[in-house]
This record gives structure tokens, C-alpha cells and sequence, in this order.
């Protein structure tokens, strides 16, 4: 079975990122990690490769840099990545990434994509519907469980009241939630030794045969206007004392602000 | 010839007999050397001063045996009576030599006194037996094992020892008094007038009795735990001679190695001889808090399942192997499979939840009389898991990941290291500022505040305190702010070599760049891993725990606490009174038992007034962890009950008012434990620098 995943480099979720001047991530100021979500796609294809065999290939499209934050993710066992990398991409929108993703996605061969359900920077969750509608694939979204069978993809779709079970045949792109897996595996340090040696292709938008003009920053389709930082919230109070104490604090204080 | 040898029935076997017991002793001790052969060479003989001196010290004086002070006297006693009696058994196999040589001066007079020697020798470690005995089989302490082996190994030297005396006593009564065997002399008056014919037969039944037990002992010793008279003085000279709270370093850059412990065959020499060393005393067990607690762990089951690993190696091999040409032959390789040695140690040692439940607080090392090394073992199956599995707890991934991307365990920003210094009353200096404005050459100490104090609400307050003695003192200091990260302790101790040497290298680059005279921390793991573990990359700091520089600011008259009479605090008596309070210190495992500092915090606590100090029994280098080191800090507690429950009990029995700490983990420890505790009300956990603090304030 061959999975290939899409993977981001974001920002250190526990970090101070900065933006620059012209309101995108100064990348210099926090060290990129792999968005956690797509970390739980990655254990995900682990599963599935260590119970069906298999081969699992990292899709990223981000700055050159990011072979080092890939290695990251091939340390907890995936088996080769292809980075798509060109300074013109600088400042795409959602809709060049997936573009260009299903451009990428073309070039290789494969039964299942998976991928998380939205980067912790960006945070709009729309890139895999997008890859998975240039590419023809069935789109399956929000999976609390993953299971594969023979020439076909079965998933729990969370929703609200409880779940759904879709099926579609492969090859499809399923987005995976937290809940399929738990925690994603940490890389063990023989993990980490292999994953250097595993090939990172790197493909401009000239290899993909793609106009720089039609998917780069110049033709983004949003636009970042402005920033700013969140509102401060109020101070934290903590309740402390006995049980019946504490619990008499919080309901006066609830009363207070008419929420009982 | 001499005439005590010549008055012994067929005396000319007795070197061919004592011979064949040799033979089989040297032949089963070979087997045990074939194991030792398939494991990993280590600890090369270096400095054999300090290891001969270990030698007098832990072999010869036996003193780690005397902190069980009766357990200590009858060791002793039987070693004793093992090493003089020996004398006469070297005399009997070699047909007379050693009286021969010994009694020729003097008239005879110092083969005298051998004899009396041995007698009084034979008395004591008769006594010794049958209070052994009485221990074994009567009184039953909760730390000894009750195994059939240990009661033969008794009756066994009881009965060396009784044919000896008897073989004197008789042999003085049928041929006359021996010169300076006063003792049996004296038991031989009694027997004057019984048929000589059968006290001769009786003195020569003793006599070979005696000897046929020497062979026996020498014959089965190699299988038992008393195997320890051979090999502890091995194992003593051996030792760990690095500090205490240095583990091994490990590469982590080599790929086709094996990372820390994985089989028998990763162990080094000195690990599998503790295995043959470990005489099952369960000082180790006593004295192990996770054991106290109800938790799997037990050290000495995880030593003894070494060297039942060991000896299942050896299981079948012949005594006498075949040489390298027949072993080429097809079908007479007799060697030591790879496979014999490739039993993982995990559930074959030691079970994998007794693997995390260690907390490395080394109480198990400092207990043992034969100085066998528990903890570094149990962290190098920790490295195992960890860097080749990634097995472990899974609650402490997060805690992994945070340190490798944030540089602490909490997974906090490293902007907000400076946070615990708002609403101080006076500037807190960071070197990178001190360095650009050319004054860092100024400072005296560099304050390494550590991830606890930076992030955790309450260790905050002990850096607010300590910050504020320092200024109180004039002390020039400053902090490293952002530029800080995790010393590595807990991802070392937690077996993540990886993160460790990352953190580490880090540390001692930024550490270097500001060449501080000094470095003073408030965490004894911090302090340990400064000062022992960063020379190993290194990065050579002098370091002193805060307690130690608070003591010697008070010594220097730097830092003059309130006198009694001028408390205000709370409670002071309206008369103006030092309000007086018990405290206990708990000593912190990485600060009193690894690196020896006891004193310091107790100079601390005694200079405020109106203190009286209370010790638990468990104090000083035998103080009991809180539960938090070794990692656990950051695992759940499931198993058994709760360590710092147990601490909380022993500290509250002293009846003191305040648990004095002086670690940040020992902190949260002990103040969640005297929440939860029964009868604690008003019992406080302070850090030895806020007790000083307050006692600056209100002076």
C-alpha cells in the first residue's frame, strides 16, 4: 500500500512567532516544528503500513528549508518525501497550495492520501477538500478511525451527535482527527539515524510544469490586511479551600455574573 | 615432621582432597568467566589508589556492613573467623608448612598465638552463626530472604567452625595441652580419663570433618550467594569511581550501535559481577522508596535476575571446553551461543513497570556493602527503550517533546522565563544585557534559576526568595533569562540520551560564552548535572547549590538574619518574641546523598531564629526521594501507593511545623503531600531560602 501524506511546517505552537513587515511569518523568529495535526495522519499511514505493508511518502510544499523539519516526521518512520520548494510560492493562498499539491500528487504513484485537518498557523482547513477535488479523489473528512480493505477506505466521520461510516474506493484522501489515533509515536533516536538517509525529493513549479503567475503570491486569491494580537483576557482566579468551600465560591461567583 | 599433622589418620590424602575441591572450584568459577567473556569489556584499572583504598575501606573494614550495627558485628565475626581459621586449614593441606614456618621463632610462641587466635576467632563466629540463625529462622527481618541456601551456607560454617573447635579440644585431650589454645584446653580438662584410643578417633573424625567441609564449601560455593567472598573484593576494587550522579556517556552518534542496555551481553564486566556479588541482604530493598511503596520494583530481584541470567547462559556448557581446533570440527562447537547471551533484560531482569518505577534517588547504591550499581543499569535499559524503542510512558512524551522544542519540560515559551522576577523590588540583571553594556566582569555569581522556578507558580516564590537574599546580601548576580534551557536531568534520567547531550552542549556553550566565576542553582538537579555530568561535554563550572551560598553569606556576616526578639512574623508572641517553630529538613536525594551536601541547609534553617530542628530517621545521605526524581516527576503514580504520602507520614511524625526543602520537586512533592495528608493542618513546605527570606523581612 502506498500513502503518501501531506505535511506542513509551522511555527512552534509554543513559541512567540512574529510576523514581518509585509504580514507574513517571519520565519526566522521560531523554529518550525510539523504541524501537529498532519503528525497525527503520519501515525495514522504508520498503522496502516505496519498492518498492510506498504511504503509512506511526505508531501510538503514550503520553503527549502523545511527538508530538516520533514526529517522530523520520516524519524517516526515514513519512507521518503517530495518537497515542492520555489521562492515564487512565496505568499500563496489556500487555493495555489492545493493546486500545486495536486500537481505534486500527479507526478506520484499512490493508493491512500492522508493529511491533518488544518495547520496550527494558518488554521483554515480547506487545503485537502481543495487537493482532493483537483485530483478526482473521494473526500473523506474528520476520521475517528481509519480502516483499509483490500481496493477499499472505510472511516468513522465525527460529527456532533456521533458518527457516520463512509466508504469510497481507493485511491481516496481521507483528513484524520486525534481521535484515530491518540498520540502520534515519538521518534525513537534509531529513528531518527534512519531518516537521514531517506531521499527528499525537491521539485520547483518549473518540474511540475506549473506558471509561476497562476499559482505563486502574485496571483493569491486572499490577502492578509492587517494584524493584530488577541484581546488580553481577565486575570485567572483559582479557587482553593475545602470541596463544599470552593464549590459555595464558584456558584456565588457564577450568580454573580447571572450564568446560574 | 609436625606432630599435629602426624597424628592425623591417612594426613597424606589431605592435599590431594583439598586439591580436588580447588579443581571443581576453579572449574565452575571458569564457566562464570564465559559469560563474562561474551559481554561488553568495561571499567579499565585506573587509578588503583583510590581503588586499593576502596579495598581497606569496603572489603576489609566492612563499614557500609555497620549501618546495621548488629548485622555489621556478626559479619564481621564470621569474616574473622573465616580469614584466622583459614590459617589452620592452609596448615592441615599443606601437611604442617605454616606451623612449620610460623613456630620456628620465638620458641613456638606466635604459633601460640595463632591457636589462641583461632580460638577466640572460633568462639566469635560460633556466637555469629547462631544469631545468624536466630535471625534467619526466629526473628525474620523484613529485608532477608529465606531461601534453604542461606540456612546450609550457615549450617555449613557453623559446622566448620564446631569440628575445628572440637578437633583442638580432642587432640588436647588424648596428646596433652597445646600451647596458647587456651579455650579448648579448658574444654579438654573435662575429657581427661575417657579411653585415649577414642578421643584420638574422635580428634581425627574432627579433623577431616573439618576438612571435608572446607571442600564441600568450596565445592558448591560457585552456586550460591555466598559466593561474595570471592568476588566482592572484585567488585569493590572495580567500582564506579566517576561521581556518584554522573551516568555514563553515551554516543548517540554511532549508528550500528546497540543504545544503552538491551541483553546480557550489552552489560559490562562490573554489572554482571554485581550479579555474582549480590549476597541477597536487601539493604537495597529496604532502603528503595518504590519498594516501600508497594511498587514492582525491587533492586535486588533486578540484580539476582541478572545473574540468574547468567547462569541460564551457562546452563550446559561443559566444565572443560573443547580446544579452538576440535571447535572447528562440524558438531563440537561448545562455546557460548550469541543466542545464550541475547536474553533482553526486560522481563528477563527486571519487569518493564519496574523499569520507570526507579526514581533514581541511589538509596539502593548507598545501602549496598558490596558497592554494586543499581541505578545506572536501570537508566541504561531507560536509554534502551527509549532511543530504540520509543517505549515508555506515554505521559511523558509530552514532556520530551517540550524539552527538545521549548528547552523545559512544561513546554512554556522561553519569553517568559523572566516572568517570576515582576514586582520584584529590585532589578534582576541578565548577562547578555551585563555583557553588552561591558559590566558582566562585575558579577560574583550567576543565578541559574532552572525550568521549575522559571515556570511552576509556587517555585517561583522560593526564586523570589533567594533573589531577595541575594540582594539583601549585596550580592552582584545575574540570570541567564531566554538564553537558559533545561540542564537535561529528567530527559537523561528518563533514558533520552538524545535530548540530554542536545540540551546539555547547549547549556555549556552559552555557559562558556559568559565564563561565570561561580554558578549558584536552587535545584540539586540542576546543580548535579552541572557539576558532574557537563565536564563529560566538556563544560568544567564551579557550581554551589543555594543553600550552600546562603550559609556561607551568613558565615561571612554577608546575610544577618533577625535575632530572636525581633520576629514580628506571624504568630511572633505580642512580647516581641522569635515566633518559634519545629522544622524538619528533607533532604533531596541529588543534593544530601549524591553530592554530600547535608550541613549547608541545616547552617540555613539554624541561623533564623526561634527554630528548632527536628530530624526524620531517613536524613542526610540516607534521606527517602519525595518521588519525583529520576523523571517521575513527570509519570503518573499508579502503582502502589504514593511516595510522597510516605515522605509527608515521616515528616509529620517528627511533629514539626515546616518541612523545610531545597529543591523545587521536593517542593511540589511534599506540598501535595501535606494537602493530602491526614493531621497536617497548618504544616507548611517551605524552600531553606523563603525561611531565610521571612527572616530578613521581618528583621
Amino acid at each position: 500500500m502506498r500513502i503518501v501524506v501531506l505535511v506542513k511546517p509551522v511555527p512552534d505552537t509554543t513559541g512567540t512567532e512574529r510576523l514581518g513587515d509585509d504580514l507574513r511569518l517571519d520565519r526566522a523568529s521560531s523554529p518550525p516544528i510539523v504541524n501537529p495535526n498532519d503528525e497525527y495522519a503520519v501515525e495514522q499511514a504508520l498503522r496502516l503500513v505496519e498492518a498492510h505493508g506498504g511504503e509512506i511518502t511526505l508531501l510538503t510544499m514550503a520553503p527549502a528549508g523545511a527538508t530538516e523539519t520533514m526529517r522530523k516526521a520520516l524519524a517516526m518512520g515514513a519512507h521518503g518525501g517530495v518537497l515542492v520548494s520555489d521562492d515564487a510560492l512565496a505568499g500563496a493562498c489556500a487555493l495555489s497550495t492545493a493546486r500545486v499539491l495536486a500537481a505534486a500528487l500527479a507526478t506520484l504513484e499512490f493508493d491512500l492520501v492522508l493529511c491533518g485537518i488544518a495547520s496550527s498557523d494558518g488554521g483554515g482547513g480547506v487545503v485537502a477538500s481543495g487537493v482532493a477535488t483537483l485530483c478526482g479523489l473521494p473526500y473523506l473528512s474528520y476520521a475517528g478511525s481509519v480502516e483499509v480493505t483490500d481496493d477499499r477506505v472505510r472511516i468513522h466521520r465525527l460529527h456532533a451527535t456521533g458518527y457516520m461510516v463512509l466508504e469510497a474506493p481507493l485511491p481516496a484522501l481521507v483528513v484524520v482527527t486525534q481521535i484515530a489515533v491518540g498520540e502520534p509515536r515519538y521518534a525513537s533516536l534509531k529513528g531518527i539515524m534512519a531518516a537521514r538517509s531517506r531521499v527528499i525529493r525537491s521539485l520547483s513549479l518549473a518540474d511540475l510544469g506549473l506558471d509561476p503567475a497562476a499559482v505563486g503570491g502574485a496571483a493569491a486569491s486572499t490577502r492578509v490586511l492587517g494584524v493584530r494580537p488577541p484581546a488580553v483576557r481577565g486575570a485567572t482566579r483559582v479557587v482553593r479551600g475545602s470541596a463544599a468551600d470552593a464549590a459555595r465560591e464558584i456558584v456565588d461567583f457564577l450568580d454573580e455574573r447571572r450564568f446560574i | 615432621m609436625i606432630e599435629s599433622i602426624a597424628r592425623v589418620p591417612a594426613w597424606p590424602l589431605a592435599l590431594p582432597f583439598f586439591v580436588l575441591g580447588i579443581a571443581v572450584f576453579g572449574l565452575e568459577m571458569a564457566r562464570h568467566l564465559r559469560v563474562f567473556a561474551a559481554v561488553a569489556p568495561s571499567r579499565p584499572l585506573h587509578a588503583l589508589t583510590r581503588r586499593t583504598g576502596a579495598l581497606v575501606r569496603y572489603a576489609l573494614l566492612q563499614t557500609r556492613l555497620f549501618a546495621d550495627p548488629r548485622a555489621g558485628v556478626m559479619h564481621y565475626l564470621i569474616f574473622a573467623g573465616f580469614v584466622i581459621l583459614g590459617v589452620g586449614a592452609a596448615n592441615a593441606v599443606t601437611y604442617g608448612l605454616v606451623q612449620g614456618v610460623v613456630g620456628a621463632p620465638l620458641d613456638g610462641a606466635l604459633w601460640a598465638a595463632v591457636l589462641l587466635l583461632q580460638n577466640v576467632a572460633a568462639v566469635g563466629a560460633l556466637a555469629a552463626v547462631a544469631y545468624a540463625l536466630v535471625r534467619r529462622l526466629i526473628s525474620r527481618p523484613a529485608r532477608l530472604a529465606y531461601t534453604t541456601s542461606a540456612v546450609v551456607i550457615l549450617l555449613m560454617i557453623g559446622g566448620i567452625v564446631l569440628s575445628e573447635l572440637g578437633a583442638l579440644t580432642f587432640e588436647a585431650a588424648a596428646y596433652g595441652a597445646l600451647p596458647g589454645a587456651l579455650i579448648t584446653n579448658a574444654l579438654a580438662v573435662p575429657l581427661e580419663g575417657i579411653d585415649a584410643a577414642i578421643l584420638q578417633g574422635l580428634f581425627a573424625l574432627c579433623w577431616w570433618l573439618h576438612l571435608a567441609l572446607i571442600v564441600g564449601f568450596l565445592v558448591i560455593l560457585p552456586r550460591t550467594k555466598h559466593l561474595h567472598i570471592v568476588t566482592s573484593f572484585f567488585n569493590v576494587f572495580l567500582r564506579k569511581l566517576e561521581p556518584r550522579g554522573q551516568l555514563p556517556m553515551l554516543d548517540v552518534e554511532r549508528e550500528d550501535a546497540t543504545f544503552g542496555l538491551r541483553t546480557l551481553a550489552d552489560l559490562g564486566w562490573k554489572d554482571l559481577l554485581d550479579g555474582f556479588t549480590c549476597t541477597e541482604c536487601g539493604r537495597c530493598q529496604e532502603a528503595c522508596p518504590a519498594h516501600a511503596t508497594g511498587k514492582p520494583l525491587d533492586p535486588r530481584a533486578f540484580i539476582m535476575g541478572i545473574r540468574h541470567l547468567a547462569d541460564e547462559a551457562e546452563t550446559g556448557l561443559n566444565y572443560i571446553p573443547n580446544g579452538p581446533d576440535v571447535r572447528r570440527l562440524p558438531g563440537m562447537d561448545d562455546g557460548l551461543t550469541p543466542t545464550a547471551v541475547a536474553r533482553p533484560l526486560v522481563d528477563g531482569a527486571i519487569s518493564y513497570d519496574a523499569v520507570w518505577d526507579c526514581v533514581t534517588c541511589g538509596a539502593c547504591v548507598q545501602a549496598c556493602p558490596v558497592l554494586i550499581e543499581h541505578v545506572d543499569k536501570i537508566v541504561g535499559i531507560r536509554r534502551n527503550l527509549v532511543l530504540e524503542d520509543s517505549r515508555f510512558p506515554r505521559e511523558i512524551a509530552p514532556a520530551f517533546t517540550a524539552m527538545e522544542r521549548s528547552g523545559n519540560p512544561w513546554g512554556q515559551p522561553a519569553s517568559t522565563r523572566l516572568d517570576w522576577t515582576k514586582g520584584l523590588k529590585f532589578p534582576v540583571p541578565v548577562a547578555r544585557d551585563l555583557a553588552a553594556a561591558g559590566t558582566l566582569s562585575d558579577v560574583e555569581v550567576l543565578y541559574w534559576v532552572g525550568c521549575a522556578a522559571a515556570f511552576d507558580d509556587r517555585a517561583r516564590r522560593t526564586a523570589r526568595a533567594f533573589a531577595t537574599c541575594l540582594d539583601a546580601a549585596g550580592v552582584r548576580f545575574a540570570v541567564l533569562g531566554q538564553e537558559e534551557s533545561c540542564s537535561g536531568d529528567p530527559a537523561r534520567r528518563m533514558g533520552n540520551e538524545y535530548v540530554f547531550q542536545m540540551l546539555a552542549t547547549q547549556n555549556v556553550e552559552t555557559l562558556r560564552r559568559y565564563g561565570p566565576p561561580t554558578i549558584v542553582t536552587a535545584c540539586p538537579h540542576c546543580f548535579n548535572t552541572i557539576a558532574n555530568e557537563y565536564p563529560q561535554l566538556g563544560g568544567a563550572f564551579a557550581v554551589v547549590h543555594h543553600s550552600a551560598y546562603l550559609a556561607r553569606l551568613i558565615a561571612d556576616g554577608r546575610l544577618v538574619p533577625a535575632a530572636a526578639g525581633t520576629d514580628r512574623g506571624e504568630g511572633g508572641g505580642a512580647d516581641g518574641r522569635a515566633r518559634r517553630r519545629t522544622v524538619t529538613v528533607h533532604d533531596s536525594c541529588y543534593l544530601a546523598r549524591y553530592n554530600g551536601v547535608v550541613a549547608e541547609p541545616r547552617a540555613v534553617v539554624g541561623a533564623v531564629a526561634g527554630i528548632e530542628l527536628r530530624e526524620m530517621d531517613r536524613h542526610g545521605n540516607r534521606t527517602f526521594c519525595c518521588g519525583a526524581g529520576g523523571g517521575r516527576m513527570w509519570m503518573e503514580e499508579a502503582r502502589g501507593t504514593r511516595i510522597n504520602a510516605e515522605r509527608t507520614r515521616q515528616a509529620l511524625q517528627t511533629g514539626a511545623q515546616v518541612v523545610a526543602v531545597g529543591c523545587p520537586f521536593c517542593m511540589t512533592m511534599m506540598t501535595d503531600g501535606l494537602a493530602a495528608a491526614q493531621g497536617a493542618d497548618g504544616v507548611v513546605a517551605l524552600d531553606v531560602a523563603e525561611l531565610l527570606a521571612e527572616a530578613l523581612v521581618a528583621g
